[in-house]
């Protein structure tokens, strides 16, 4: 089964330590267990963009949904046996003990094609044709209720277009399991990593020209409409870094945005 | 078989009938899974495991059978789609999940051990359920932690009968009549504890305690010594350092007791919780400081949650004769 982990900062926990960071020994596990398809750090939440359409009008606003403090600093999408391997994984990644880890599953299609996985196999030796964003589908109360929600025409167009990589649905909030590790120990909750009114429902992974285009993609999704779009930049970086180093030169971009202020 | 031993996910409720030993404890940690909502998992290993039926498990838990119907199809749902596996757990990951099943069935006993009113005789005795279920564990997975817990269940369901007197009211252990505790659960429950002292974890420990109390004849033979020693065995919380200091006053001299509570008092742990003042309360009428016991059973009566509390702390308070 396909799984989406999804890294939250934020959460009660030790702060990020750089020293005890150990995600390249994470990756080769995953890589030897062959069970990883893709996985990207995100940008720090300042550099998220919502994106809305209501009325017809495009909205587009700084930041994530969420208010709250905790917000996705980066995923992995793994193919497991089942959750126990899920958490398995997600316990031992670095993220369970400096905040915490949702594992959701994807939605499994009656028609699906067997063995299909969610990213495409040649994806993560293709090099960037463009600058690429996590483009997360959420459910909104406040969304409109009458306008169309099928992503196929959508899709098709996107693909057509080449911006968009991969994308999938995801099992409600419900299915999902919450992976923490504390003290050495793994702490396994039922439930999403923050408790609001909007939550997401699906991602795809977009390769624009820049935030204007991913803007443009995102509010043609008829889910603009009927939720809304968070569009998150990829925040790279070397595995086998010296990440006391790293978090050094990074420390000021933490705190400044670097993607174009939005506003229309 | 052996395919959904390797993982797939299964509807619980296919399982249910009589199925083979290993199908069974398979469902236990399938139903005990943390990934489920507490709740959840309390009510399909009931549902599933003990084999209530929905409306028994919606009457035990006062919510109607559509509620609970609701919460066990979403809980089997969430089974089968985020792949909660249908086996019982490798050995690296064994005694953290077996902790995980041992917390349900001890939530089931607990439930059905505080609400004794016997107000609605359509209930399911949960408590008796429990015990049911824990002994259908141990026969499974003989685990020392399994063992405890349910020698635990045992010797506190032993006393049931001795805990309410005729109007309803609660009847402190201190004051019980030991002939009405239930001599064949007592001995089932030391039983259970007769086996090897390795690998004595919380459960064992507190069965432990109980059986200090269970082996005494009266009240006043009870082995107070023993029961301290216990107590520093388990895991430091406030509510072990209660009844640690209670231990402690009944071991040695009460003043010692009172000392433990006025520094459990000033870490404000327990703040608002109406047993820190009762057991206060307690020892300063054992010390013979009436004045002092007199003002805890106040400020106990203040906090108290139910009832049947009040009304023991009130006595109490009366045969001060102030």
């Amino acid at each position: 089964m396909e799984y989406l982990l999804l890294y939250a900062e934020g959460i009660d926990a030790q702060p990020y330590d750089p020293a005890e960071d150990n995600i390249a020994e994470w990756v080769a596990d995953v890589q030897t267990r062959g069970i990883s398809e893709y996985g990207e750090r995100l940008r720090p939440g300042q550099d998220a963009t919502s994106v809305r359409v209501r009325n017809t009008r495009v909205l587009v606003t700084e930041g994530p949904f969420t208010e709250a403090r905790e917000w996705v600093g980066g995923f992995d999408i793994v193919d497991c046996r089942d959750l126990d391997e899920a958490i398995d994984v997600a316990s031992r990644h670095p993220a369970a003990r400096f905040g915490a880890v949702e594992v959701r599953p994807f939605m499994t299609w009656p028609d699906a094609v067997p063995g299909q996985r969610v990213v495409p196999a040649d994806l993560p030796g293709r090099a960037a044709k463009g600058v690429r964003y996590l483009m997360l589908v959420c459910v909104d109360p406040t969304g409109e209720k009458d306008g169309p929600d099928d992503p196929n025409a959508w899709v098709h167009e996107m693909d057509g277009r080449g911006v968009r990589l991969f994308g999938e649905v995801l099992r409600p909030p419900a299915d999902a399991t919450l992976v923490r590790s504390r003290g050495g120990k793994v702490l396994v909750t039922d439930g999403p990593f923050a408790e609001a009114k909007e939550w997401i429902a699906g991602l795809d992974l977009l390769e624009v020209s820049g935030l204007d285009e991913a803007i443009e993609v995102a509010a043609a999704h008829p889910m603009a409409r009927a939720g809304l779009m968070v569009l998150s930049p990829l925040w790279p970086f070397d595995v086998a870094d010296d990440h006391v180093a790293r978090a050094e030169r990074e420390a000021p971009e933490r705190g400044i945005r670097t993607e174009p202020k939005v506003s229309r | 078989m052996q395919e959904r031993a390797r993982g797939g996910p299964v509807d619980p409720a296919e399982a249910v009938g009589e199925p083979e030993w290993d199908d069974r404890l398979r469902l236990v940690f399938t139903c005990a899974h943390p990934a489920l909502p507490l709740e959840a998992r309390v009510a399909l290993t009931l549902r599933t495991v003990g084999g209530l039926s929905t409306a028994e498990v919606a009457r035990a838990f006062f919510v109607s059978e559509s509620t609970m119907g609701q919460r066990i199809v979403r809980a089997k749902a969430k089974i089968a789609h985020a792949g909660i596996p249908y086996r019982v757990p490798p050995a690296d990951a064994l005694p953290e999940r077996l902790d995980g099943v041992l917390a349900v069935l001890y939530l089931i006993h607990n439930e059905g051990y505080a609400a004794t009113s016997g107000a609605d005789l359509q209930r399911p005795d949960l408590a008796a359920e429990a015990i049911r279920l824990g002994r259908l564990l141990v026969g499974l997975l003989p685990e020392p932690e399994a063992r405890g817990l349910l020698a635990l269940m045992l010797l506190q369901h032993a006393r049931s009968a001795a805990r309410v007197d005729a109007a309803g009211d609660l009847v402190p252990l201190e004051e019980q009549d030991r002939t009405r505790w239930d001599a064949a659960e007592i001995v089932e429950g030391l039983g259970s504890l007769a086996a090897p002292e390795s690998g004595r974890g919380p459960y064992r420990v507190q069965a432990e305690i109980q059986a200090v109390h269970a082996r005494a004849a009266s009240a006043g033979e009870t082995d107070w010594h023993a029961i301290l020693a216990r107590y520093d065995e388990l895991p430091s919380s406030p509510f072990v350092a209660l009844n640690r200091a209670i231990a402690l006053g009944m071991a040695e001299r009460p003043e010692a007791g009172l000392a433990a509570l006025a520094r459990l008092a000033a870490s404000g742990a327990l703040e608002g919780y109406h047993l820190l003042p009762a057991a206060r309360a307690d020892l300063s009428r054992r010390a013979g400081r009436l004045t002092d016991a007199a003002e805890s059973y106040r400020a106990a009566l203040e906090l108290a949650p139910t009832e049947p509390e009040r009304r023991y702390l009130q006595r109490r308070l009366g045969e001060l004769g102030g």
